[in-house]
């Protein structure tokens, strides 16, 4: 008892700090709100992000892991699927015991458009090694059922519910337009949560089920091997150099998970960076809401001060309170986050599956460390915007007597600073952009300091802007016009915050819009100059970009040979190992039109078109050329059926179809070098005197016993095209919705929080005979002006960020040339964005302003 | 005797135990008769004696559900070290022959289709040290992974291999298998004419029409060439013999396991004995053995001409079960009356079903006079509890 009474109670001003410190938060609720609710927007925006992106990856990675299982290397072949006659010689020939043979690939369940689910082609003998799948201790696969003549497939019990399946039930499973039913054998067993998540979109069969499901006799797509030590690999390694073809080559098992993963990689990266753009908006708001906060209490910290309050015990109290806002908005975010990575993770699973493969995200990841990162990101960065007007606090002179002028004075006074820092960060920002090679991180972080230039010129501007507006508003609305826009100047610690963040808003919005439209407008042109065919074929894929199923012989001379068909040329997409790395390569026929111009980025100094069929010449794509720095002239080490063989690069040409990039061959060489007769597409020219739409469906008609095949009209591909060019958009266009979000919160707070501390201001004007009305314009008329600063401002801030995205992240990140499309539409959006943010938040300072009773919000606080 | 322990493992594979790396003996042993269940619908069965047709019959009888091709030997150093080898491939059908109606139809277009699954045993003794090694393998029968085929005869699973170096005739044969580091290499040159077991190679092994198989033997083999040990390549000669066995049906539901001997003597006969024993202790009248004079000319014997007595047991440290370990075998028609002891206590195969696989030296006398040899014996059944408590 003694004891707890004899403990020091608080001192006398550290209560006096916590009561006002309760009170303002109290008085201010809306305010707080609002903060916490930029705060909780902007964390929410990059953990949602962030969990979309890591769930996406960890369901590639488990999926790629419980397939891989315990392999360490794999047998590869070069030039595409590895002859099945090669691992009976590993095993028989070599003696190699730890060797499975795997065939995979994709199918749809049920109907030609159903769900994609993932095939593994096993031998269950060969494959105890590797995987569980085929009965560990006790696992009891009926062997006779799975590989004893009759076509079993195995699944997971999660994947059946989901497909309505039992044991026993009977399905189809389409491959490339072609159905082959399957009998429901038996479920694997996940051993735990891992796993089932691997196992979530897999179906597992014998190996001849595999080759006949999806068409592939003779064919593997790898050999898995075990070999746990490096005497095992430097043996294998001499076997498949002495005794093996060519064109296989030992693997690891990484690589294949790694190289997967470096597809995405961009992607992802452009994604984060876009949710932090949300982030940074958000760190405005904080900051504008702490720095109204202690102007307002400026007088009572200078008391404070004077009761013997110090320097520090202020600036902790301030701290505290953003420690408080920031907490909980960070809290909400994170929860929020969870909600809103729900939605995020199908958009990126959809685009994912559109460009590079196909990946089925059975849950949310929801690793602790994701959540973790946003809490710490949000509260973060509330302490970081909260330092400076923490600061200011402290500087609160000890008296009774305090005026914010004092603080407008200061900065006024801080303008040339100010804009120096600007030209600081710019100047930064631009080393940043222009030092910072490929790395994509650096760039954004450049574009970061620019964007803070921006917000560093913005009270210099304010100023510029209010000052112009003066006279035309004064000469519209007279004395009330006057004073709104010297307003706006003489609270420019205010404003310039309010009008900054919603410039940053505004024009990242306006920066994304314009790139996006403009990445557009160059799919579009390319999509024109390339479709020249008439009618466009191909076999239902499972990923819209990377299309290498193929066409059956029969369906093929069916569709050449068809009535209305003038000329046909054919396309094979198949993967082969161009230096070192699997690449796409892309096999054209020659095609009866002449030259295109504004096809080619850079071409060789003799005919690469004829150089293609005569010799070993081939030409990559733009992003190809950006990723491996490839030049026309040097050569590529392409893994031929032949081994491998060096081609000259005669050309690169433009091609936005896949960021991944392509080496493009003419069939002539192709037929020479590879054995593969089969195709992926055909375009085929109609006579002109037919409707397309007519032959269109002729060859559905004519084709539909043989294969069911997509067959498009030119228009139709590019229709579908751009669909899918808009739906890959789909995330970036929600990201940029939120960001307008976090903006307009933070108009709102800054315009409101300015407003509400003029109230004196404007109840002396009531006092002096101003109407509710005239106060209401007065504070109406300023925040729209203050929106229309940011609007025009955001216009070239906006612009110079779309050309950064364009130029230097999107160049960066895919190796794209795009034209840069401005479409005054989004630039006029962007200015009535910022005045409607403006408007909207002016309403509830107008109307609480206008009730107020003058006399009670004169008398001191 | 090899019939009724391959329809017990080939019972297991087929349920999916037998899936998984050997080295696993985690395994709870399956009870014989579970294992041995199986629907023989649709197969080829053993009906009644029938004329080999040699060489064709040396090869595979993909009709019948299960066939074995059984190598086993004794083999000496000129140094005097001794081992004993064990290698036997079997073949088991997945599938009844000709199920091929519309549901049931394979994918015809790929080249893996398969019903026939193989699994191969392969172990080896090396008194001197103690060792016993033991491997097995699975493969299916297609993509030339696995296979019988006969001319020219060759039965291979991965890269165990037997092959005869004559395209008409089994002998001389090589056989080959190695696995971490122990491994054989075989020529097995002149033997003895071939046996047939059982009544001109019909063999009975229950009640009922079917339940037979085909059997015939090869008791004594020369035997020379090589045995790899961790890098040694010791040069070795001595006597092999070979079983070849194909059937359908199955073992019936009394048994608990048996004890088969296979013995060389050095008056150059040979004997076959086994002994069926079942849950209640008693032994089953199926039991019965051969002998096989100088001149390949062969005397039945029934289960009441011969005694088999147990002398020794030896507790495996691995799977805790007691073996017998040492025995005699008296025949008194034939005034035999041998010892038979084991080279080495240790010659248990640790594999998807655990059983005793060894080679033993043969001591005792016949028609009064002193007599050795050497031989292999087989003993099953004694890895599970004896489950006659109902």
């Amino acid at each position: 008892m003694t004891n707890l009474s004899q403990q020091p109670s608080p001192s006398f001003p550290g209560r006096l700090l916590r009561r006002s410190s309760r009170r303002y938060l109290r008085q201010h609720p809306l305010l707080i709100l609002l903060s916490i609710l930029g705060v909780a927007v902007g964390v929410s925006v990059v953990v949602g992000i962030d969990l979309a992106n890591s769930s996406a990856r960890t369901a590639f990675q488990l999926s790629t892991e419980t397939v891989a299982g315990r392999a360490t290397h794999a047998l590869v072949a070069g030039d595409g699927p590895i002859d099945d006659d090669i691992y009976q010689e590993v095993r028989v020939g070599l003696g190699v015991r730890q060797a499975a043979p795997i065939l995979e690939g994709y199918a749809r369940v049920s109907d030609p458009t159903g769900p994609v689910v993932q095939l593994l082609g096993i031998d269950p003998l060969a494959d105890g090694d590797f995987r569980s799948f085929a009965g560990g201790p006790g696992g009891g696969l009926d062997l006779g059922g799975f590989m004893g003549g009759s076509s079993s497939v195995l699944m997971a019990p999660a994947t059946a519910s989901r497909f309505g399946l039992e044991i026993g039930s009977s399905f189809f499973l389409w491959v490339d337009g072609r159905a082959k039913e399957v009998t429901l054998l038996d479920m694997l067993d996940p051993s735990d949560d891992l796993e089932a998540t691997g196992l979530d979109n897999l179906i597992v069969m014998d190996i001849s089920v595999a080759q006949a499901v999806m068409d592939a006799p003779g064919q593997l797509s790898r050999i898995d091997l075990r070999l746990p030590l490096p005497i095992d690999v430097e043996n294998m390694t001499a076997l498949v150099e002495d005794r093996l073809p060519e064109n296989v080559e030992l693997r690891r098992a990484e690589a294949r998970s790694s190289t997967l993963d470096q597809m995405t990689e961009a992607f992802s990266l452009n994604l984060t960076a876009m949710s932090l753009l949300a982030l940074v908006v958000g760190m405005f708001l904080i900051y504008n809401t702490m720095t109204f906060s202690v102007v307002q209490r400026r007088s009572l910290m200078g008391r404070l001060r004077a009761l013997g309050v110090t320097r520090r015990e202020i600036f902790w109290l301030v701290l505290s309170e953003a420690l408080l806002i920031g907490g909980i908005g960070a809290i909400i975010g994170v929860l929020g986050g969870v909600a809103l990575g729900r939605v995020l993770v199908g958009l990126v699973t959809q685009t994912i599956n559109d460009l590079y493969f196909v990946v089925r995200i059975r849950d949310l990841d929801l690793s602790y460390w994701a959540l973790a990162k946003g809490l710490l990101l949000g509260i973060g960065s509330t302490l970081l915007s909260t330092i400076p007007p923490a600061r200011e606090a402290t500087r609160a002179a000890v008296s009774t007597v305090l005026r914010r002028s004092e603080n407008e004075s200061r900065i006024s006074a801080m303008l040339p600073r100010l804009n120096w820092s600007g030209l600081g960060l710019a100047v930064l920002g631009g080393l940043l952009l222009w030092g910072s090679g490929t790395n994509i991180a650096v760039s954004y972080v450049g574009i970061l300091a620019i964007i803070l230039a921006g917000a560093c010129w913005t009270p210099a501007l304010v100023l510029l802007g209010s000052r112009l507006l003066r006279p035309v508003l004064g000469g519209v609305f007279g004395i009330i016009g006057r004073m709104a826009a010297s307003g706006i100047g003489q609270s420019l610690s205010r404003s310039a915050v309010a009008v900054a963040a919603l410039t940053i808003a505004v024009s990242a919005t306006t920066g994304v819009g314009v790139m996006v439209e403009s990445f557009r407008t160059t799919v579009d042109t390319w999509l024109t100059y390339s479709l020249e065919a008439d009618v466009y074929i191909s076999p239902p894929g499972t990923v819209f970009r990377r299309n290498d199923s193929t066409i059956t012989p029969e369906a093929e001379a069916v569709i050449r040979s068809a009535d209305g068909v003038i000329s046909s040329f054919s396309v094979r997409t198949a993967n082969v190992v161009v230096d070192n790395e699997p690449t796409d390569l892309i096999v054209t026929e020659p095609r009866p039109s002449a030259l295109e111009p504004g096809r080619y980025k850079a071409i060789a100094d003799y005919d690469h078109r004829e150089a293609m069929r005569s010799r070993d010449v081939v030409m990559v794509s733009e992003p190809y050329s950006y990723r491996h720095g490839t030049r026309v002239g040097d050569e590529l080490l392409i893994v031929t059926a032949n081994g491998p063989i060096r081609f000259e690069v005669g050309a690169i040409y433009h091609d936005y179809a896949s960021d991944l990039g392509a080496v493009q061959m003419t069939r002539s060489r192709y037929d020479i070098h590879f054995n593969d007769p089969f195709v992926s597409g055909l375009a085929v020219y109609v006579a002109p005197s037919d409707s397309v739409e007519t032959v269109v469906e002729q060859l559905r008609e004519a084709t539909t016993s043989v294969q069911g095949l997509n067959i498009r009209s030119n228009r139709d591909l590019r229709q579908a095209s751009l669909e899918v060019f808009d739906r890959t958009f789909t995330v970036t266009t929600v990201l940029r919705l939120l960001a307008i979000l976090v903006a307009f919160v933070g108009v709102l707070t800054a315009l409101m929080s300015l407003q509400l501390e003029r109230r004196r201001e404007l109840a002396v004007l009531r006092a002096n005979g101003m109407t509710p009305v005239q106060v209401r314009r007065t504070v109406t008329l300023q925040t729209v002006s203050m929106g229309l600063i940011a609007g025009i401002l955001s216009i070239p801030m906006g612009l110079v960020l779309s050309w950064l995205l364009i130029f230097v992240i999107n160049q960066r990140s895919f190796g794209w040339t795009l034209q840069f499309i401005i479409d005054p539409m989004i630039l006029g959006q962007a200015v009535l964005l910022a005045l409607l943010a403006a408007l909207l938040a002016s309403v509830y300072p107008t109307w609480s302003m206008s009730r107020a009773n003058a006399a009670d919000a004169l008398r001191a606080e | 005797m090899k019939y009724q322990l391959y329809m017990a493992l080939l019972g297991l594979v087929l349920t999916g135990c037998g899936v998984q790396a050997p080295t696993k003996s985690d395994t709870e042993p399956m009870e014989l008769a579970a294992a041995m269940g199986g629907d023989t619908l649709g197969y080829a069965r053993a009906t009644g004696p029938q004329l080999f047709n040699m060489p064709s019959d040396l090869g595979a009888h993909p009709d019948f559900k299960t066939e074995w091709w059984y190598f086993t030997g004794n083999l000496f150093s000129d140094e005097g070290r001794r081992f004993g080898y064990e290698l036997t491939l079997f073949r088991s059908a997945l599938a009844p022959p000709d199920v091929d109606d519309e549901s049931a139809g394979a994918p015809p277009d790929s080249a893996w289709d398969t019903r026939q699954l193989y699994m191969g045993h392969f172990s080896l003794a090396d008194p001197e040290t103690g060792e016993f090694y033991a491997f097995e393998r699975f493969s299916r029968g297609s993509m030339g992974l696995a296979g019988a085929q006969s001319p020219p005869f060759r039965i291979w699973l991965d890269d165990w291999n037997m092959e005869s170096e004559s395209i008409e005739d089994l002998f001389p044969l090589r056989l080959m298998a190695e696995e971490d580091g122990i491994g054989i290499d075989l020529h097995l040159g002149r033997a003895k004419p071939m046996v047939l077991q059982g009544n001109d190679g019909w063999d009975p092994k229950g009640e009922g029409e079917g339940n037979a198989s085909y059997y015939y033997s090869y008791t004594r083999i020369e035997t020379e060439g090589t045995v790899s040990l961790r890098g040694d390549r010791i040069e070795v000669s001595g006597q092999s013999w070979k079983d070849h066995e194909w059937s359908t049906s199955a073992l019936g539901p009394k048994e608990s396991g048996w004890d088969w001997f296979a013995l060389q003597l050095s008056d150059g006969r040979e004997i076959m004995v086994y002994q069926l024993r079942r849950k209640d202790g008693s032994v089953s009248p199926f039991t019965s053995g051969t002998l096989v004079l100088e001149d390949g000319s062969k005397r039945a014997l029934e289960a009441d001409q011969f005694e088999i007595t147990v002398r020794d047991t030896w507790l495996s440290p691995v799977s805790g079960a007691e073996y017998p370990s040492g025995w005699r075998l008296e025949i008194p028609s034939e005034d035999i009356s041998l010892s038979v002891t084991p080279v080495q206590p240790n010659q248990e195969l640790n594999v998807s079903v655990r059983y005793w696989e060894g080679a033993v030296d043969i001591g005792g006398s016949a028609s009064g006079e002193a007599i050795t040899g050497v031989g292999y014996v087989e003993l099953t059944g004694y890895d599970t509890p004896p489950t006659d408590a109902q």
